[in-house]
């Protein structure tokens, strides 16, 4: 490339800081504004402009907890602990089934070969890109005849729509990079298909599950229309438990961006723990 | 020698046998889709089940005879084309940007996947308090000081389709800017030196080098956002529920409209599988075309 001129070289680094701090801003004011707005009493809410200086309170997620009649606090859902409970009974749930199911089949199509086994990969592929609606309407008919509607166990078999393909993909890209020759060492050594699996391919690839249990986690958290549908009040998780502070008379704006805060926080940490491995995640194993 | 057939035929059966349970829960998933399919054929309305009749391809017929069906096809595909154009070429322009020397930029990497994880419900109701229409709401406060009026963000047509892109672009171009920032670091440097003794300059190199590389990783994330935007449905159902004046409605939330509104499963499915059948359709194509991108670019 050729040296650029020392005044353009100027320009391209004032662009790139103004970039990067657009970006910056972009991205973490939503966070920083909602957070604010959740520490806001209902007069300074309606301020105009809107406050940035104000004495905190945290009555907005007091109400959230306790759901408390306090005068115009009324917090008309008491019930967001419970939403929060629901939503790790139904994510764990659905993740440990996902994980059941999927270990074996991930093993299968990793390292057999058999008749069809690229059609069934891709079946559970397709899986991804389907629109929900499809599924909900018939699985909304079932759920209500056979006694699964409004149930973690509808809810959990519902969620496997989202992360039995998606666990199988991960596993199976994870299994995958195992070299061949280890497994064909512990098979000289006698092992069966399953000493091969329980002592070769499940410890040597345990970061690998432990991401997809964590990404699978935080998709099942994310899940807001299966639920909107086949869950009721007792067993909205915290997606449709935030969308109830909107109602025809008003909405409670800062009872809800204190239940935004909490639905997002703990997608939030998880992030952390797996930022290297998020693209492979919603890429189902396809993008390394 | 007969038991010798036997462990033959038992390791040829293993790994259905491993398959067993996932083939399980498939088939419960592949149970309600085809009943579903079954129920797109019939006039099957909630509210009047005696009436439950097998009318063949009516409700398809019947649905694209509707103005707004048309108007929600305008819509699903000018929103997905727009969403991906944004998103994929914002996107690029920040993968470069974490791509060259930046100070801090480990940081600004892991704040940057934020909006990707959390719940795109979540991310909407988070909109939808900052987009207040009345002076109250931060953003057009914040418009106030580039001298733009009042934003009447939901409540007018225009306003409702640009805060639904907004929306759905803050969500999702971390995974964009991710998917390339990453193809960008994997890039081979050989091409770089050959452009450089060849005396390119910037433009040329990124023209000529770095995109032609880059295509079959473009064209990867054009197929990701395109099948999400086609399927938009949460950020849409929190905050314009499709209006005003069905101006935000997709194929998606008209199809939730007939099931869950108006209680017409037959309807509701039928448009259902018109919109799957769009998804497979673009899915389709976009596979051919990343096929052939990512055939380019290994000769």
């Amino acid at each position: 490339m050729r040296a650029l001129p020392p005044w353009l070289r100027r320009l391209r680094g004032l662009g790139i800081a103004l970039a990067a701090t657009l970006l910056l801003a972009w991205t973490v004011f939503p966070f920083f504004w909602i957070l604010l707005t959740s520490l806001k009493s209902p007069s300074e809410m309606m301020a105009i402009p809107p406050s940035l200086v104000f004495t905190p309170t945290l009555d907005n997620y007091a109400a959230l907890v306790m759901g408390e009649q306090r005068g115009q606090y009324a917090s008309s859902r008491p019930d967001f602990p419970l939403f929060f409970v629901n939503s790790l009974i139904i994510s764990i749930g659905a993740v440990v089934l996902s994980m059941l199911a999927g270990i074996p089949a991930a093993y299968a199509l990793a390292r057999f070969d058999f008749p069809l086994k690229n059609t069934l990969a891709f079946v559970f592929m397709s899986f991804r890109f389907v629109p929900f609606i499809a599924f909900v309407i018939p699985l909304y008919l079932i759920y209500q005849r056979v006694g699964l509607y409004n149930t973690h166990i509808g809810l959990i078999l519902a969620y496997q729509l989202i992360t039995l393909p998606f666990t199988i993909w991960m596993l199976r890209s994870f299994f995958m990079e195992i070299p061949q020759e280890i497994q064909e060492a512990a098979t000289i050594d006698g092992c069966g298909w399953l000493g091969v699996l329980t002592r070769v391919i499940l410890p040597l690839s345990l970061p690998g599950i432990a991401v997809t249990v964590i990404l699978g986690f935080m998709f099942c958290w994310n899940a807001f229309n299966y639920p909107l549908m086949l869950a009721g009040r007792q067993t909205f998780p915290v997606t449709v438990g935030a969308i109830q502070f909107i109602s025809y008379e008003q909405v409670l704006w800062g009872q809800m961006a204190a239940a935004t805060i909490v639905a997002a926080l703990p997608q939030l940490l998880l992030s952390l723990m797996v930022q290297k491995y998020i693209v492979r995640g919603l890429t189902m194993g396809a993008v390394r | 020698m007969a038991s010798a057939s036997r462990a033959r035929r038992r390791a040829k059966a293993l790994p259905f046998l491993l398959l067993a349970p996932a083939l399980l829960l498939l088939a419960g998933m592949l149970y309600p889709f085809g009943l579903g399919a079954y129920y797109s054929l019939t006039n099957y309305w909630l509210q009047y089940p005696n009436r439950f009749r097998f009318i063949g391809f009516d409700n398809y017929v019947n649905l694209m005879g509707e103005p707004l069906f048309a108007r929600a096809l305008e819509f699903t595909l000018g929103f997905t084309l727009a969403a991906v154009v944004v998103q994929v070429g914002l996107g690029l322009a920040v993968a470069l940007l974490l791509h060259g020397r930046l100070p801090g930029r480990a940081v600004i990497r892991a704040l940057m996947i934020l909006p990707l994880m959390i719940p795109p419900v979540i991310t909407a109701l988070m909109w939808k308090i900052m987009m207040a229409s009345t002076e109250a709401g931060i953003l057009n406060h914040l418009l106030s000081f580039l001298g733009i009026a009042p934003v009447n963000w939901f409540g007018s047509i225009n306003g409702s389709i640009v805060s639904v892109l907004i929306i759905d672009t803050w969500g999702n171009l971390p995974f964009v800017a991710l998917i390339l920032l990453g193809a960008l670091q994997a890039l081979p440097t050989e091409p770089y030196e050959a452009a450089r003794v060849d005396g390119a300059g910037p433009f040329d190199t990124f023209r000529y080098v770095t995109l032609p590389l880059l295509s079959p990783f473009i064209v990867l994330v054009v197929m990701f956002r395109a099948m999400d935007s086609l399927r938009i449905f949460d950020v849409i159902y929190a905050t314009t529920q499709g209006g005003p004046n069905d101006a935000t409605t997709n194929l998606h939330i008209m199809a939730y409209q007939y099931g869950f509104q108006w209680y017409q499963m037959g309807k509701g499915m039928a448009q259902s599988i018109i919109l799957l059948l769009l998804v497979v359709i673009v899915s389709f194509l976009l596979i051919r075309l990343w096929n052939r991108a990512s055939e380019r670019t290994s000769h």
